[in-house]
C-alpha cells in the first residue's frame, strides 16, 4: 500500500494501461540512467510534487507491479490520484502515535472515532 | 573462446554438490575427475593433513568416520568446529564447504581451462544471515573474488523454465525434495518473465530423513538393537545408514537389494553380523508418511493461492529422493498433473544457478585487463532480456564524447537508427534480439563530422531468454524495539538489493567514555510482529568508550539496513546529535543447542500445548485444535532429535533448534486463534472506526482501498483466519489513521492521550513543561508546535522492562 508518493506507476513514469512488458522496459532503462547519473531519471512527479527517484524505489516498483494484485492495488491509487504537481510538496500522512498498539493489549487505544 | 561468456552456477548441497556452466546459449553440467555430474558434500583430512574431498573421500566415511565429515552444510552459520583427530585439527563447516567449492571450482577449470573468479551459488530458500554469510566465506575461502547467493527454488524453477514453453504454460510446481530440506514452489512464465507466485516449504524434511526411516527399519531386525541416543551405537548407525542409501538407491531399479556388510558391527560389545534383504515395497511403506508430509505442504501452498489439484500445468522434480519412482508416481497422483521429462533433478539447481549468473551479468572469468583504446563508455543494458528490444543506455567518460552511436547486430541481420549523444556525454538506444539466442552488437561511434572513432569496450552481448525479477527476501527483517516489537524495514519478497532507513529514538542515555554504556539495535528476521518470536541475526552496538558525546535519552538515531543481491547484511546508525555513524554489525553465529537447554524448551513447549489444547477444545475451535495436533507431531520429531543430539550428533541438535523456535511460532499463531472472540470484537471496532475517519476525511483513493480492506476483514472473519485479519486490520488502521491526522483535533487527541500518563515519564520535569507547552499551542491553535510537543512526550514515556526483554534489550523505539 503505497499510496500516492511511491506508486509504482508514478515510480516509473508510466500509465495504468502500460503492459506488463512496457514497465518491464521502462524499469530495465530507469535502472540503466539512474547507475550513469541521468539526469532526467533523478526525479518523477507524483499528485504531491517531484520526488527523487532511486534504484530501490524503481525495483520495489516493478516487483510490485509483477504481482496481479499489487498491481491492482497501485492501478486503483493511480486512477483515483490528482493529476501530478511539478511543486509545492506536501508532506507525507503523520505515521500514528507509536504508543498506541493495534491488539491485542485491550488497554490500548485506537484513534478516536469521529 | 575467449569473447564467449562462461555463467558459472554451483549447488552447494548437504549431501552432493553440482556445478553447471553456461555460454549465453547453452547449458552444460560440468564433470569431476571421475566423470560425474555430482560431487558427494564430504570432506576427509587425514593424518598428514592431507584434504581429500567428493568421492574419494566418501569411501572412509564408513572406515574412518571420524576423520570425514558429512551434511556440514547443515552446520553453517555455526560455532561448531568439526574435529579430525588424526592430524589433530579443527575446521569450521565453512572451511569444509571451502573445500567442496575449491574441488568444484578447479573441475571446471580442468573441463574449460579457465580459472573462474566468479560464480552463483545456491542456498536454501530459508538460510538464515549467518548461513548466507558462512556460505560467502566458504567461497572466498575457496579462491573466488565474487560470488552471489541464489534461493535454490528460484534457481530450479529458471532452469526448468528456461525450455519452457512460454505459451499457455500456466502455473507450474517445483518440488524439491533435497537431502535435507523440502522446498515447493508455485511458478508462472509469462511474457518471457518468470514469476514465483508462491513458496513453502518444510526445513526438517529431506533425503535424510528416508535414509534415517530405512536405518531404523534395518536397525530393529538385528540381534541387538543400536540406539541412536547411545554414543558408543553411533558407528553401527553409521555403517547401516550408509548401507540404506545405497539399498534405497538400488531399489529405484530393482525390486529386491541385498543389505550385507562385510564386517559384523560391534554393539554393545557383541559382533552381529549383517545380512538382510530389503524390498521395494517395505522401503515405499516406509518413506509414504515422508512423502506424504511434502504433498500436504504442496496443498497447503496451492490453496492458499487457490488452486485445487488438477490445476498444474506439470510439476517438475528436483532432488536426488525424487528418482524414487514411488515419489513420481504419488506426487503426480495426488496433485494430478504429470510430471515435466527431460530434466535432471540431481543438476537442475546447478544449472539454474549457471543461467542466473547471466542474468546478474556475471561473467565468471577474470576480467580481462586489455588496454582501452579510443573513447571510454560506460554501458547498461540487461545480460538477459526476455524483451526482444531491450534499451542500452551509455555514457561517455571525459570530454569531447562522439556526436552520435549507433549499435549493429554481429550477424549482420540489424543496426540500430543513429542515437544523439547529448551534452553530458548520455546516450539511449534500442536493440533488437534474436529469439533465444546470444546476441552480439557492435557499438559504432561517429565524430560530428561523421567519420567513425574508436571506443571501448567495442561491443555487448545480451541473451534472450527467460528471466526472473531480482531475488526476493525469503525472510521479513526489521529492528527490534523497547517495546518488544519490531519495525519492519524489509518485507519478506522485497526485490533484492535494498535499502531502507527509520529514524527511532534512544531510551537510555550513552555516557561518553564508559565502556559499559551500551545501546544496542538489535536486527532480527521473522515474520512475527512480536520481536521474541523473530530471531536475533545481528546487532549494531553504541558503546560509551566510541562516541564521541554523551547521546541523551530521546535522541534520535537514523538506523539504515541494506541487503545485496544474496541477502547480505549492512546495518549503520547515524546519530544526528553527535555527527557520528555507527556501522559495525556484530553477525552473530546461529545459537548452540546444548541437548539440556533443548530438553528444557520441549518440556516448556508441551506443557504451552496442553494449556492451549485444553482451551482450544473449551472453545471448539477446531482449526486451532488440527494446528496443535500438526506441533505436537512436530515435537516429537524434535524429540528423537534431542535423543540424538544427546548421542553426539550436532546436526540433529540444530534441526532440533529450529524446530522448537518453528514450533513457538506457530504455538504464537495458534493463541491469536484461540483470542478469536477478542480479536473478532476489535476487527469490528476497527472497521466502524475506520470507516468513520476515512468516510468523512479520506481521499477518494483511500475510500475505494478501504473498501477493499473491509471485504478482506470481512472474508478473514468468515474464514476466522486470525493472522489474516490482523494483517488487514493494520491496514485498516493505517487508513483511519491517514484520515485522522488530517483533522485539526488529532495531535489534541494525541495530546491529551499523552499528557494523562505524564507521571510515568523518564524526565518528569521536562515531560510537565512539554505539557504546559503543549496547552499553550492549542490556546494559540499552533497545530506545527503541537506536533512537535506530543512527538517529544512520546520519547519521553516508558517501555516495561519485560516488554524491552522481549525486544532482545532494544535501546531505541
Amino acid at each position: 500500500m503505497t499510496g500516492l508518493a511511491e506508486n509504482p506507476f508514478f515510480v516509473l513514469g508510466a500509465t495504468p494501461a502500460a503492459s506488463r512488458l512496457e514497465l518491464e522496459r521502462e524499469a530495465q532503462k530507469l535502472l540503466g540512467m539512474l547507475e550513469l547519473g541521468f539526469a532526467a531519471a533523478k526525479t518523477y512527479e507524483t499528485p504531491l510534487g517531484p520526488r527523487e527517484r532511486t534504484a530501490e524505489l524503481v525495483r520495489a516498483a516493478i516487483a510490485a507491479l509483477r504481482d496481479p494484485y499489487q498491481r491492482l492495488v497501485a492501478e486503483l491509487w493511480a486512477r483515483h490520484a490528482p493529476p501530478p504537481r511539478a511543486a509545492g510538496l506536501e508532506p507525507e500522512p503523520e505515521p500514528a502515535s507509536p504508543r498506541v498498539s493495534l491488539w491485542p493489549k485491550p488497554e490500548a487505544r485506537s484513534p478516536k472515532p469521529l | 573462446m575467449a569473447d564467449t561468456p562462461l555463467y558459472v552456477g554451483i549447488d552447494l548441497g548437504t549431501t552432493n554438490s553440482a556445478a553447471a556452466v553456461f555460454d549465453g546459449e547453452q547449458v552444460s553440467v560440468v564433470r569431476n575427475a571421475q566423470g560425474a555430474t555430482v560431487t558427494p558434500s564430504v570432506v576427509r583430512v587425514d593424518k598428514q593433513g592431507r584434504v581429500t574431498v567428493g568421492t574419494r573421500a566418501r569411501r572412509f566415511i564408513e572406515h574412518d568416520p571420524a576423520n570425514t565429515a558429512t551434511e556440514f552444510k547443515r552446520l553453517m552459520g555455526t560455532a561448531n568446529g568439526i574435529e579430525f583427530p588424526a592430524a589433530g585439527a579443527t575446521k569450521k563447516p565453512e572451511q569444509l564447504s571451502a573445500e567442496i567449492l575449491r574441488a568444484l571450482r578447479q573441475d571446471i577449470a580442468d573441463q574449460l581451462g579457465v580459472a573462474i573468479e566468479r560464480a552463483v551459488i545456491s542456498v536454501p530458500a530459508l538460510f538464515e544471515l549467518p548461513q548466507s554469510a558462512a556460505t560467502s566465506e566458504a567461497a572466498r575461502l575457496a579462491g573466488f573474488a565474487r560470488v552471489e547467493l541464489l534461493q535454490e527454488p528460484i534457481a530450479s524453477a529458471l532452469a526448468a523454465g528456461w525450455r519452457a514453453d512460454d505459451d499457455g504454460a500456466g502455473t507450474w510446481l517445483v518440488f524439491d525434495l533435497g537431502g535435507g530440506t523440502f522446498d515447493a514452489s508455485l511458478l508462472e512464465t509469462r511474457d518471457g518473465l518468470l514469476r514465483v507466485v508462491g513458496h513453502d516449504g518444510d526445513n526438517f524434511l529431506g533425503g535424510r530423513d528416508f535414509d534415517w526411516a530405512i536405518t531404523e527399519h534395518l536397525a530393529s531386525q538385528l540381534a541387538v538393537v543400536p540406539q541412536r541416543s547411545n554414543p558408543a551405537h553411533a558407528p553401527a548407525l553409521r555403517a547401516l545408514r550408509l548401507a540404506a542409501e545405497d539399498a534405497k538407491i538400488e531399489l529405484s531399479r530393482g525390486e529386491r537389494a541385498q543389505v550385507a556388510l562385510a564386517q559384523p558391527l560391534s554393539i554393545d560389545g557383541t559382533d552381529v553380523e549383517v545380512d538382510l534383504e530389503l524390498a521395494r515395497a517395505t522401503v515405499e511403506r516406509l518413506c509414504v508418511p515422508l512423502v506424504d508430509r511434502a504433498l500436504d505442504v504442496c496443498v497447503r501452498l496451492m490453496t492458499a493461492n487457490g488452486l485445487g489439484p488438477g490445476r498444474l500445468a506439470k510439476i517438475v522434480l528436483v532432488g536426488g529422493p525424487t528418482v524414487m519412482p514411488m515419489v513420481r508416481a504419488r506426487v503426480a497422483a495426488r496433485l494430478e498433473a504429470a510430471i515435466a521429462e527431460g530434466h535432471d533433478p540431481m543438476t537442475l539447481v546447478a544449472q539454474g544457478a549457471a543461467l542466473y549468473a547471466a542474468t546478474a551479468g556475471l561473467d565468471g572469468r577474470a576480467p580481462a585487463a586489455a588496454p582501452a583504446t579510443g573513447h571510454q563508455v560506460w554501458l547498461q543494458y540487461p545480460a538477459v532480456s526476455a524483451d526482444l528490444t531491450p534499451h542500452v543506455v551509455g555514457k561517455f567518460v571525459g570530454a569531447d564524447a562522439p556526436a552520435r552511436v549507433k549499435l549493429a547486430r554481429s550477424d549482420g541481420g540489424w543496426t540500430s537508427a543513429d542515437a544523439s549523444v547529448a551534452e553530458d556525454g548520455t546516450f539511449l538506444a534500442t536493440v533488437t534480439l534474436l529469439p533465444r539466442r546470444a546476441c552480439t552488437f557492435e557499438i559504432i561511434c561517429l565524430a560530428k563530422a561523421g567519420e567513425r572513432v574508436p571506443v571501448s569496450p567495442p561491443s555487448l552481448t545480451i541473451v534472450q531468454g527467460l528471466t526472473i525479477g531480482d531475488p526476493p527476501l525469503s525472510r521479513t527483517i526489521g529492528v527490534a524495539l523497547a517495546n518488544g516489537h519490531v519495525q519492519v524495514y524489509l518485507e519478506r519478497g522485497a526485490p533484492l538489493p535494498a535499502r531502507r532507513t527509520f529514524t527511532h529514538h534512544t531510551v537510555e542515555t550513552i555516557a561518553k567514555g564508559s565502556r559499559d554504556s551500551v545501546l544496542r539495535i538489535p536486527i532480527v528476521q521473522g515474520e512475527l510482529a512480536q520481536a521474541h518470536l523473530c530471531r536475533l541475526v545481528g546487532t549494531l552496538d553504541l558503546v560509551g568508550d566510541t562516541v564521541k558525546d554523551t547521546v541523551p535519552t530521546g535522541s534520535p538515531v537514523e538506523v539504515t539496513i541494506e541487503l545485496d543481491r544474496g541477502g547480505r547484511l549492512n546495518a549503520r546508525a547515524l546519530v544526528p546529535a553527535i555527527d557520528q555513524v555507527f556501522e559495525h554489525v556484530a553477525h552473530l553465529l546461529v545459537p548452540d543447542a546444548e541437548p539440556d537447554a533443548l530438553d528444557a524448551a520441549l518440556r516448556e513447549l508441551r506443557g504451552q500445548l496442553a494449556a492451549l489444547r485444553t482451551d482450544a477444545f473449551r472453545h471448539g475451535l477446531g482449526q486451532v485444535i488440527e494446528k496443535l495436533d500438526r506441533l505436537e507431531a512436530r515435537l516429537a520429531e524434535a524429540e528423537a532429535d534431542i535423543d540424538a543430539a544427546h548421542g553426539g550428533d550436532a546436526d540433529a541438535a540444530q534441526r532440533a533448534r529450529r524446530a522448537l523456535i518453528d514450533v513457538d511460532a506457530t504455538m504464537a499463531e495458534a493463541d491469536l486463534a484461540r483470542k478469536w472472540p477478542e480479536l473478532d470484537a476489535a476487527a469490528r471496532q476497527v472497521a466502524i472506526t475506520a470507516s468513520s475517519t476515512v468516510g468523512f476525511h479520506g481521499t477518494d483513493a483511500e475510500r475505494s482501498l478501504l473498501q477493499e480492506v473491509l471485504a478482506a476483514i470481512d472474508k478473514a472473519r468468515k474464514d476466522k483466519d486470525a493472522a489474516e485479519l490482523e494483517r488487514q486490520m493494520r491496514l485498516a488502521q493505517r487508513l483511519s489513521s491517514a484520515a485522522f491526522n488530517r483533522t485539526p483535533e488529532a495531535w489534541e487527541w494525541y495530546f491529551e492521550d499523552a499528557a494523562s500518563e505524564v507521571s510515568k515519564a523518564r524526565d518528569l520535569p521536562r515531560a510537565q513543561r512539554l505539557v504546559t507547552d503543549g496547552k499553550a499551542a492549542i490556546g494559540r491553535g499552533d497545530t506545527d508546535e503541537l506536533r512537535r510537543v506530543v512527538k517529544a512526550l512520546w520519547q519521553l514515556l516508558p517501555d516495561d522492562s519485560e516488554a524491552r526483554k522481549r525486544g532482545f534489550d532494544s535501546g531505541v523505539r
